[in-house]
């Protein structure tokens, strides 16, 4: 996917992201907290409210959920009647089901495959829980060709991969503040990317999937997808600057996909919210949006000084919900649900300076 | 939003103003839908055209320093409210020679359509600006381009088609009301799938992102239909609703209204029964919950649609255009 979009840091950025932690967690700790004495909804209480979801939805009949007065509805970022879009459109479940729990926060977040009009699809949904009641429900349904490939390998996959599983033992489980810092290094370093950044924050087994689609270690040709005039380069073993690529490949690690510089198209990854931390895995579910401006940030250079003009040719945004694996402080498995929106658009969920700054929200 | 209210409230008090200091005017255009009073009351069809092609120069050279811009000045791209400098204006090198203007001098509103080159591809730009007191309050634009709309051809955008330009006699002039309603009727009439309630002239051409598209080809799937022919075939039964709906410029001197509308399509229905012809299946936009924003004009005479140009945007589903 051309929006491989992904890293590193320009200087700026990354000491922001280093930088960003004050008051925070003073703000998140209370919220999650107050969720949690309200409103107790463990880790099956929060998927079976996935579970009746999917079943209301599928049989486009919202009244079954059980929903605050004022619940909200989002689809692709848009705030629309809880009955509408996809609940018209929806025809099955799909095979892959992923879920994210936060009890202290009451919020829960599911990637899954689905079908729409026969066609499959991915969806990534969150859902808050107020007093076993439904108040906030966030949608993104990535559809047509570059979902469908993506659903497929989903559906062969089944569960989340192992490593997503794997519970963190109590004594290495990071604060939620820092869970969420980790994973926003991630958006920091990819923001016009130039390669000079410190990417220790990856592990060395990071591995990433967008749209059901393996995006890094992969050496088999992606198929089915097409992009939005940024080049797909035919996979390479490893990144090696001396070969002087132009673009950066699905072949390479996370880390050298960073190191390349070759994201720098990738103007601003902005609105970065995060909703839902599962310390016991060391889970952190992003909402975000990355901006291609297609304007001067086409035309980069590489670390090592090449000049290089790559990225999509028209102004273009990925609305994104990305899950990040953290283990001893590094990033190992991401996958990633998105489609494409409207240039600029918002998510419907912040303020509109939020909407416009690429600082962390949680 | 708070910045938005704010920015409405702060453009609110500034037409307030500026009625205010209309005085007299006030009772003359009491008539006129709020807003629109006074606003551009100095500045001429001449004027306006000239703001606007500063603005397009100003695009161009990547510089909006260059405009006269108010202190609350509102600028949406695709109906995202950006900061201006943004989308479009990073990535255009040149304006083309296709430039259709239309002006409401008395709302102090103008629009354009035009092509732009983007890196190196030609998208299909229209732009309305809103002047008061020679200052830029307002910047509406949709950006039709490849990726982003199923249908364009710049490459037919040489020349703007005469009868835009032709202007109608004083004497046959409807009012903003009465050519608001006629093409009111227009979208009716594809929500109900009813060319007949439609005043079109009955050669009425259609052409959307450069493309014509009614009368149909001859070798399309439905044939040389008229525009009128093709509502009542219902295969723009995808087509639920067209709201919102907004006519922010009505150029009574040339006869030309500017709609800007929103298409929804929530694709709970594929395929229609088009009669004569059997099940048809309606296209790229009935395949999922999708909506088009839309900004559309159409030239009356004779007191019939005799002509409309558009440019289309896709967008998801219900997306807000930004001035509702």
């Amino acid at each position: 996917m051309r929006h491989k979009i992904l890293f590193v840091v320009t200087v700026a950025g990354f000491f922001f992201a280093v930088m960003f932690v004050p008051a925070a967690p003073l703000q998140a700790s209370p919220s999650a907290a107050q969720a949690a004495a309200s409103s107790p909804c463990d880790r099956s209480c929060l998927n079976g409210f996935v579970d009746q979801y999917i079943d209301a939805l599928v049989a486009h009949d919202p009244s079954r959920l059980v929903v605050t007065k004022f619940v909200k509805y989002t689809e692709n970022g848009q705030h629309i009647e809880l009955g509408d879009g996809f609940w018209r459109t929806a025809t099955g479940k799909g095979g892959y089901k992923f879920y994210v729990d936060d009890p202290e926060a009451g919020q829960v977040g599911f990637e899954g495959t689905m079908q729409e009009a026969g066609h499959p699809v991915i969806v990534a949904l969150r859902l808050k829980i107020e007093n076993q009641k439904i108040s906030e429900i966030e949608t993104i349904v990535a559809r047509g060709g570059m979902a469908e490939g993506g659903a497929a390998n989903l559906d062969k996959l089944a569960k989340p991969r192992a490593g997503f599983e794997e519970e963190i033992p109590a004594a290495e489980r990071l604060s939620r503040l820092d869970l969420i810092r980790t994973a926003n290094q991630y958006f920091s370093g990819m923001q016009k990317d130039d390669g000079k950044g410190d990417y220790s924050f990856f592990g060395d087994d990071c591995n990433r999937l967008e749209n059901g689609m393996q995006t890094t270690n992969n050496m088999t040709p992606m198929g089915g997808m097409t992009s939005n005039g940024a080049p797909r380069p035919a996979p390479s073993a490893k990144y090696d600057p001396s070969t002087n690529p132009t673009s950066y490949s699905a072949g390479w690690s996370c880390r050298d996909q960073f190191r390349s510089g070759l994201l720098h198209f990738v103007s601003l990854i902005r609105d970065r919210r995060y909703p839902i931390v599962d310390q016991e895995h060391g889970i952190v579910w992003a909402f975000g949006f990355f901006d291609h401006q297609a304007g001067d940030t086409r035309n980069f250079e590489t670390p090592d000084g090449r000049p290089v003009t790559a990225g999509p040719t028209t102004p273009f945004t990925w609305e994104i919900a990305e899950i990040f694996k953290v283990r001893h402080g590094q990033l190992h498995e991401i996958e990633a649900a998105l489609t494409q929106g409207s240039y600029g658009m918002c998510s419907g969920w912040s303020s509109y300076e939020q909407c416009r700054s690429d600082q962390p929200q949680w | 939003m708070p910045i938005r209210s704010a920015a409405m409230v702060a453009a609110m008090r500034q037409t307030i103003l500026a009625v205010a200091a209309a005085g007299v005017f006030l009772l003359a255009f009491s008539a006129r839908p709020p807003g629109t009073a006074s606003a551009g009351a100095d500045c001429d069809r001449a004027c306006l055209n000239g703001i606007m092609e500063q603005y397009l120069a100003a695009m161009v050279a990547y510089d909006p320093s260059k405009l006269p811009v108010a202190k609350n000045l509102k600028f949406t791209e695709d109906g995202v409210r950006l900061g201006l400098g943004d989308g479009l204006w990073a990535t255009a090198s040149s304006i083309g020679n296709y430039k259709l203007y239309f002006d409401e001098p008395e709302a102090g509103e103008v629009g354009v359509y035009t092509v732009v080159q983007e890196n190196g591809a030609g998208v299909f730009l229209y732009a309305r600006v809103k002047v008061v007191d020679r200052k830029i309050t307002e910047i509406e634009t949709l950006v039709a381009r490849k990726q982003t709309t199923s249908i364009l051809n710049t490459d037919n955008l040489t020349q703007v088609r005469p009868i835009f330009l032709e202007t109608i006699p004083a004497a046959d002039r409807p009012s903003r009301a009465e050519m608001v309603s006629m093409v009111g009727k227009y979208f009716d009439g594809i929500e109900q799938g009813n060319g007949d309630i439609v005043p079109f002239d009955k050669d009425c051409v259609r052409i959307e992102n450069g493309i014509q598209t009614c009368p149909g080809s001859p070798t399309s799937p439905l044939g040389a239909l008229s525009c009128g022919a093709q509502l009542s075939t219902k295969i723009f039964t995808y087509i639920q609703s067209v709201s919102p709906r907004r006519f922010p410029i009505v150029d009574r001197e040339r006869g030309l209204v500017l709609a800007a509308v929103r298409f929804n399509h929530p694709a709970t229905q594929q395929t229609v029964d088009v009669p004569g012809r059997g099940e048809m299946t309606m296209g790229k936009y009935s395949q999922w919950p999708n909506s088009t924003q839309i900004a559309e004009l159409f030239k009356i005479k004779d007191r019939k649609i005799k002509e409309i140009t558009a440019v289309i945007v896709a967008q998801p589903y219900k997306m807000p255009t930004g001035w509702e």
